[in-house]
């Protein structure tokens, strides 16, 4: 006997993505999707993003497959964050996100972080609840990653091009990535940045601000 | 990637519509994937049958569907399929103002139960 089933495999996950939108609808806040390869600067960045006087009150969730180093080095920043070990799972999914929820002070933030496990492949592929996905491309990991890892690029609405203080040291063509990344996805922001320098810092700052509604 | 976790979620689902309804068995269950959802069908299968030992699938056949990638371009209209995995541009005007209208399917279609 034929029976007609219908149902997407990934309906549970995109179930609970839903969940979590309509969690962080009522406590109004706005919600990024931070990714990158492992050791592009996610954690650099949001250090130097807690450091600015923003104005935004802003919450972190870590996700990690082991430890708890990146969740530390926020705490110290007196943000409210959470770390998630995945034990294994290559990205953060929605019920990961959703299980965390009620460690975080969601009425009292105005902008959360969501810090993927460092991956530039699946986390594209999973939604978790957020506003918007935001990556990091150090240039130290080469010219050729936008044309690699085309969904990424596709579905990020920014790309920090982190470590632009190696630029005299690396045979890296800085045009190259920004042409491509464009041509990949027209729409995206590109910040050039350093977190050693800070150089990039304000203009990335001014930006979130005016995603979060709070410039 | 994560093929073995896309094969527990597939056969949670089955086995929970069995169950709902009172199947003794599934014979087999007819799922489509599209080229661009970055699930293999060969590695889907190797862990299906891996997992489906013991289940109400233990005698299931998995039959895939692969759905190529079809874009509308924004820009021209132009609608198209391609042979990769994904798209970077429209093969009419090279734009890259796209939607992907198929080809990142993970669905169940159906199932042979009795």
């Amino acid at each position: 006997m034929k029976v007609k089933v219908a149902t997407k495999i990934l309906e549970a996950n995109d179930r609970i993505a839903l969940e979590n939108r309509r969690l962080f609808d009522k406590a109004g806040l706005f919600v990024i999707n931070l990714m990158s390869g492992p050791g592009a600067g996610k954690t650099s960045v949001l250090e130097k993003t807690l450091l600015q006087d923003s104005g935004l009150k802003i919450g972190v969730i870590e996700g990690d497959i082991a430890g708890s180093d990146d969740a530390e080095r926020i705490e110290k920043l007196d943000a409210p964050v959470v770390q998630i070990n995945t034990g294994g799972a290559c990205h953060l999914d929605a019920n990961m996100i959703y299980e965390v929820l009620s460690d975080l002070p969601l009425n009292e933030i105005d902008l959360l972080f969501i810090e993927n496990v460092g991956n530039l492949v699946c986390p594209a592929e999973f939604k978790i609840g957020e506003d918007i996905k935001v990556m990091l491309l150090s240039i130290a990991e080469g010219h050729d990653k936008p044309l690699k890892y085309p969904l990424m690029f596709q579905e990020s609405s920014a790309l920090i091009l982190n470590k632009m203080d190696l630029v005299p040291y690396l045979d890296v063509d800085i045009e190259k990535i920004k042409r491509d990344s464009l041509s990949l996805n027209p729409q995206l922001k590109i910040f050039e940045v350093s977190c050693k320098t800070g150089k990039g810092i304000p203009e990335w700052i001014e930006w979130i601000k005016n995603k979060a509604g709070k410039d | 990637m994560h093929e073995l976790s896309i094969a527990q979620n597939l056969l949670d689902i089955v086995s929970g519509q069995c169950l709902k309804n009172g199947f003794k068995e599934i014979e087999s269950i007819n799922i489509k994937i599209g080229r661009a959802s970055g699930i293999m069908p060969d590695a889907l299968s190797f862990a299906f049958d891996a997992i489906k030992t013991d289940t109400i699938a233990k005698n299931a056949s998995l039959n895939i569907a692969e759905i190529p990638v079809t874009g509308l371009c924004r820009d021209c209209a132009y609608e198209f399929t391609v042979e990769e995995e994904y798209v970077l541009f429209c093969p009419s005007c090279k734009g890259s103002s796209f939607m992907i209208t198929a080809g990142r399917e993970l669905d169940i279609i159906d199932m042979e139960v009795s």
